[in-house]
This record gives C-alpha cells, structure tokens and sequence, in this order.
C-alpha cells in the first residue's frame, strides 16, 4: 500500500518524544519554576486585593489556575525568542527571559516596575498609558502587542518570523491564544501562512475550557483542539496545562522544532479558567458555569501538582511543599504569608514604584498620533 | 375629535419608568414574542446575556435557536444573519461593542448595504447591527470608536442613534420592521440614563425625522446620540447667563430630517454642531456642510463644530477625558459665535 500524505503528516507528529527535555532539568531549575508559578499566581491575587483596597481601578483579567501554561512555555526559550502574549498572560510581559536575573534590567522581558506602571496607566508604563492592560509590546525585548481582536496578532507574530528568517536569524515566535479566539478567520489565515512558509511560529492554546460565558462545544467540534493541526500539516500537540514540566516538554520540542527550520507547530495546553473572565464577571462566572465543573477544574492547581513532582523527585520534603501554601485558594482567601518573601517583595517592588509613578500629563492624549511627532 | 386638537375621547397610553438599556430590552423582547422570525445572534448574548445585559433572561426565554451565542468572530456571523435575512427572517446580530463591527465591514458594506441594489429589489436584507458605539469608561482605543460616520457613508444603510430613552424604544421598533439593514449605535453612556415610554407595543418612532428637544432663540445645538444630552446640560448652563439655546436632536443620520435642522438654524442664525466622533471627516462635519449650503445666508457667524480629539481615544481618564466633547468644550464653541 502506497503511502498516502496523511501517513506522512502522521509521521511527522510521531517524530516528536515527551519528556526528553525536561529529564535535563536540573535541582535549581525545578525550585526556579515553582517560584515563578507562585510568582505569576501573586501578580494575580495582589491585584484583586489592591483593587478591592482601593488603589486600583480597571478591569483584571487572571492568569489565576493556568499559571503552569505561562511558567513552562516560557521557561525554555531564548532571549532573543519573540513571544506575544493575550489580555490573561499579563505576567509574561515580565517572565519572559526572567532566568537572565529577575532584577536585571538588561534581561529581554519588561520590568515589573514598568508592566506594574502599566496596569496603573502611569506615565512610566512602556506605552505612557496610552492603551490598557496587556496592550503593550516592545521592539526591543521581542515582545508583540496585545488586541482587542482576538487572534488578531497571530498574523503579525508570523510576519515577524517571517522577517527574521528574511534576515537570516534563527528566533522562534511564541504566540499565545485563547480556545476562544480559534474560530476567527485570521487564525486559520495565520496558521495556514506560517505552514506555507514553514515559520518558526509556535501557536500556545491556553485552552481553559470558556470563552468569555461560551462553553468549547459552541466553538468547535473536536475532541483535543490540537487536531486542527492536521488540516495544515503541522504538528499538534496536546499539553498537561497543570504540569508545569509537560508544558516546557512539549512546547520545547515545538520550539526546536520551528528553530531548525520544519515549520510551525499547535501545542494545546489542556487547563481550566478558575474564576470570571475579568474581575468584574467574578460572582456571575459562579452562575454560567457548572458547579462541579468549576471544582474539577480548580482541583489540579499547578502550584501543588509541581510541589508533587519535587516531593516524588526527592527535591523537597513534605514539611517544605506544606509551606507557603498558596495553592487551591482564591484571592479572597490567600494573604502573603502563603508565597515565598521572595515573591512578595519582588511584586511589592513594582507596584510600589507604579503608585509613585506620575499620571502622565492631559495635553498628551492629543500628542503622537504620527511618528514624526515623537 | 376636534379638528387640530388631540383626541381627548381616546384614554392617554400610560407611562413606563424605564432606563436607555431597559427600553432597548423590552422593544426587542416584545418584537421577539409578537413574530417568530425575529432573532438575536452574537457573542456571548445568551447565557452570559451580553455584556452590557441588553438581552438579559432571553436564552431561558426563547431558546438557543432564537438566541445564538456564536464563536469570536464578527464577519462569520454578520455573515451568517444576512444570509438569514435574505431568506425571510428578521435578525438582530448584536456587536460586543461597534468597534468589532470594523472585523465585519466587509460583509456589512459589501454585502448587507450592497444585494438589495445589486438584485435590482430581487433580495433584501432586513438586518438589524446594534450595539454599544461610543466611549465608555477607560476602554481606550480599540472599544470607544464612534463608528455612526463611516456607516452613514453608506448608501443602502440606515444609521440611527438614538438619544433618550423612548427613542431608544420606538426606534428600535422601526429598526426591526424596517425592511433595509440597519446600524443602530447605542452609546455605553447612555444605559443607565432614566426616562419614559409609554405603555404601547405598538408604539414606534420613524427614522428620518429629527426633533426639537428644547426651544430657543439665540442659537441652535445640534448633536445625536450622548451629545445630546451634552447639548441639553449646555443650554442649562447658557440660559443662567442668559443665552436661549435651542437643542436639536438629529437621531437619524441615514436618513437625515435637514428640514428639522434648517429650520432652527432660520430661527437662530447660529449653530454649534456636536458630536462624539473624532472631529475630522466626522458626521458633524456633514450636517455643518450641508448647513452652510443651505443656509449661508441666514447665518450670522460661521457653524460651529465641536468633535472628539483626533487621537486613539487614550485608557487613562485623564486622558480619556480630554478626548470626549463635554459642556465646557460647547460653551467654548458657542463663545466664539454669540
């Protein structure tokens, strides 16, 4: 029997081994990893709190339960790597290319201190409160914008690799997307592009299970979205998006996989979204969503799944993972004592110096709308 | 009856204490239950019940066939509505905010405003758009556009924005039975705003036909939308220094009442036009053109324009704020005239 292009497609994804980057991590990284999870699940918590205390105005949306998706994508790239992250990745503005020094200014992500300034709309933010959120980016630390319109920037994350394959380099664009955005037109005309043209663009699914109030079963029809892959002969991938350790593994192997040149890659990462879709949506997600799905989906918080994994590795005892006990609480419930000092001042840092931070003066919202204005 | 005078045989339709967002609720709930053909469709409208609550309680009312959450993707399901259209029934597609209608333009201009024409009658589209238009607080740039001026560009669409509560009804009424696509632009600002409507489900306002929301002498301030609550505050403060404005409300911008609008201008002589949109090339640019086509020899100072800053509208308040015309920006302009 002749082999047919799907054997070959099918050949293409079987190429690919779990588990062989991961197995390379060393003591250090594991303990780097799970501060990180406790880093970006404080980011989280202490914003709800400083808004609930009254010094902080505007919508959040959290990262709160899918933190191990941010933590393990991230954690294996190189600086010079692009990433561009959506409105609930909002620690990855300053995650990105934290291992170079979380102090380090140098390091190819922002500083807290600016992605704080950011989230305050003060004049420090690297967009001078132009925009909101996650709508900032940076040339210079490899980051790409944030929009509105969902999937919107999957088009300009393959012009970007396309751009830097034009001039002969060899970084990997990241690209990370709700399920939710996957039925958008230019999803399918990105990743198609990128297939073409076989592009270094590695497409991270945050798949956690609601779009806004919209269930996956309205928004497509098969069974692991990673499938999707076989339409434009890519590889798809499907993640523990709890398992800090198999998100680096398979999204890793995509990584190195774009580096060397054979294409763009899927990498669905399997999580739950925890609370609302912003803070404002909090009591209301309660009521949209299945009660026993949401405890199912709170169960396997990926703080307490990688504490497991250091204990059965022998890298932690049982008395350190029930220290700094973070995990499966909401906001409401968590207080600082529950992260490493570390975390806490490190968070405290940046919001300190982002209250200090000036609004920026009213005569610029009319400035700069051309380039030759700057 | 007698001849010129209301008919006081006839019992006055009792009132309804409403707001902006509850009388767009309840003019879609009746039109729903009185023809089966009309249906909503968009995202996150059913069992979220939209995220301004416009369509709350209809997906246990009527059902996920008549209320379609849809995935993220305005030009799939505008698409998908006109095709509706075109075969019989009467969809409202709601758009999370206008400023993702810009992800539908090409189905919205190419092809609802286009096929009536296109066929030569042989289809039409009896479409309804709505949805918020306009800023509200601190979305910032890519959820505030006023979008009423592009639309109105249009040939084959009807634009309305309505600015108090009963229009909201009525002209939502006229929005779902009239026969053509319609864009129809609520801006977030004025959900919660109080008013009446009376008690009549078969009341309806038409398009095409502005009104005088309060009389005055001195000159006119002619705006839609939020503006015009803008311009009523205005002539509140004017008349304390004894200035009389007269506040016009234009409602429909496709089809535009210029009837309404010159008329006051003869009256006053003189016109301050006010709108939300950016100030260039938006629709007040238009009525103040046609203003001084028509009327130039009535006017004894130059139309005023009062527009939004030329800027991506800016997420700090601050900010956010230098960017929307408010009271003081139109007394600034009328400064300038009187």
């Amino acid at each position: 029997m002749a082999t047919t292009e799907a054997d070959q497609r099918k050949k293409k994804s079987d190429a690919f081994q779990y588990g062989t980057y991961s197995a390379k991590l060393t003591a250090d990284d594991h303990k780097e990893m799970l501060l990180q999870l406790y880093l970006a699940r404080y980011f989280d918590v202490r914003l709800i709190k400083e808004k609930k205390r009254g010094r902080l105005t505007g919508t959040l949306y959290s990262s709160h339960n899918q933190e191990a998706v941010l933590v393990g994508s991230l954690y294996g790239l190189k600086p010079k790597d692009w990433i561009s992250p959506i409105h609930r990745d909002m620690p990855a503005f300053f995650m990105k290319d934290i291992k170079a020094g979380w102090r380090n200014l140098d390091r190819m992500g922002m500083s807290v201190q600016q992605v704080c300034a950011q989230v305050w709309g003060r004049v420090d933010s690297p967009g001078r409160a132009r925009d909101n959120w996650s709508h900032i980016g940076s040339r210079s630390k490899h980051i790409i914008h944030s929009t509105s319109m969902l999937a919107g920037t999957i088009p300009a994350a393959a012009g970007v690799a396309y751009a830097d394959r034009l001039s002969g380099g060899d970084a990997v664009v990241l690209t990370y997307n709700g399920e939710g955005s996957t039925a958008q037109g230019v999803f399918h005309e990105a990743i198609n592009f990128a297939a073409v043209h076989s592009l270094p663009v590695v497409t991270v699914i945050e798949n956690n299970q609601w779009a806004y109030g919209t269930p996956t079963y309205l928004e497509y029809s098969q069974e692991d979205f990673a499938r999707r892959a076989d339409g434009y002969g890519i590889p798809g991938l499907v993640a523990d998006g709890q398992n800090v350790l198999d998100v680096y593994d398979k999204v890793l192997e995509a990584v190195d996989y774009a580096r060397s040149g054979k294409g763009p890659s899927i990498v669905e990462c399997k999580t739950f979204r925890a609370y609302g879709h912003g803070d404002h949506d909090d009591d209301r997600a309660a009521r949209y969503r299945p009660k026993e799905e949401v405890e199912a989906g709170r169960a396997r918080d990926p703080i307490a799944v990688m504490k497991r994994i250091m204990v059965e590795r022998g890298l932690m005892t049982q008395k350190e993972a029930a220290t700094y006990a973070a995990e499966g609480k909401s906001a409401s419930e968590v207080s600082n004592e529950d992260f490493p000092p570390d975390v806490v001042a490190y968070l405290s840092e940046g919001i300190e110096f982002a209250i200090n931070s000036p609004l920026p003066p009213a005569e610029e919202g009319g400035m700069w709308v051309f380039r030759e204005e700057n | 009856m007698s001849p010129g005078g209301p008919d006081l045989e006839k019992p006055m339709p009792a009132t309804i204490d409403t707001t902006y967002r509850d009388a767009i609720h309840r003019a879609i709930d009746e039109e729903m239950e009185r023809n089966p053909d009309v249906f909503l469709i968009g995202e996150d409208i059913g069992r979220y019940e939209g995220t301004f609550k416009v369509t709350k309680g209809f997906w246990p009312k009527y059902g996920e066939r008549r209320v379609v959450d849809t995935p993220i993707v305005e030009p799939g399901f505008t698409g998908i509505a006109i095709g509706a259209a075109m075969t019989g029934l009467r969809p409202i597609v709601e758009m999370m905010t206008m400023s993702f209608s810009i992800l539908a333009l090409d189905q919205i201009i190419n092809h609802a405003a286009k096929i009536h024409y296109m066929t030569g009658g042989q289809a039409k589209v009896p479409l309804v758009v709505r949805g918020p238009g306009g800023a509200a607080k601190q979305l910032s740039a890519q959820h505030s556009h006023s979008l009423e001026g592009w639309y109105a560009h249009v040939p084959g669409l009807k634009v309305v924005a309505p600015s108090t509560v009963e229009d909201a009804y009525g002209m939502l009424k006229s929005a779902v039975w009239d026969d053509n696509p319609v864009i129809f632009t609520e801006n977030p600002g004025l959900y919660t705003l109080k008013g009446s409507i009376p008690d009549d489900k078969d009341f309806s306002v038409p398009f095409g036909k502005a009104q005088v929301l309060r009389e005055g002498t001195d000159l006119s301030l002619i705006g839609y939308s939020r503006m015009t609550q803008v311009n009523l505050a205005t002539a509140e403060r004017l008349s304390e220094e004894g200035i009389d404005a007269e506040v016009v409300d234009v409602r429909s911008l496709l089809p535009l009442d210029t009837d309404t609008i010159f008329e006051s201008v003869r009256k006053t002589h003189r016109a301050v036009v006010v709108y939300e949109d950016w100030k260039s090339g938006g629709f007040g640019a238009e009525i103040a053109a046609r203003i001084g086509e028509e009327c130039f020899d009535d006017l004894d100072a130059p139309v005023g324009r009062v527009g939004g800053l030329n800027v991506p509208m800016p997420y700090a308040r601050v900010l956010e704020l230098e960017c929307i015309p408010d009271v003081e920006n139109v007394i600034a302009a009328v400064r300038r005239l009187v």
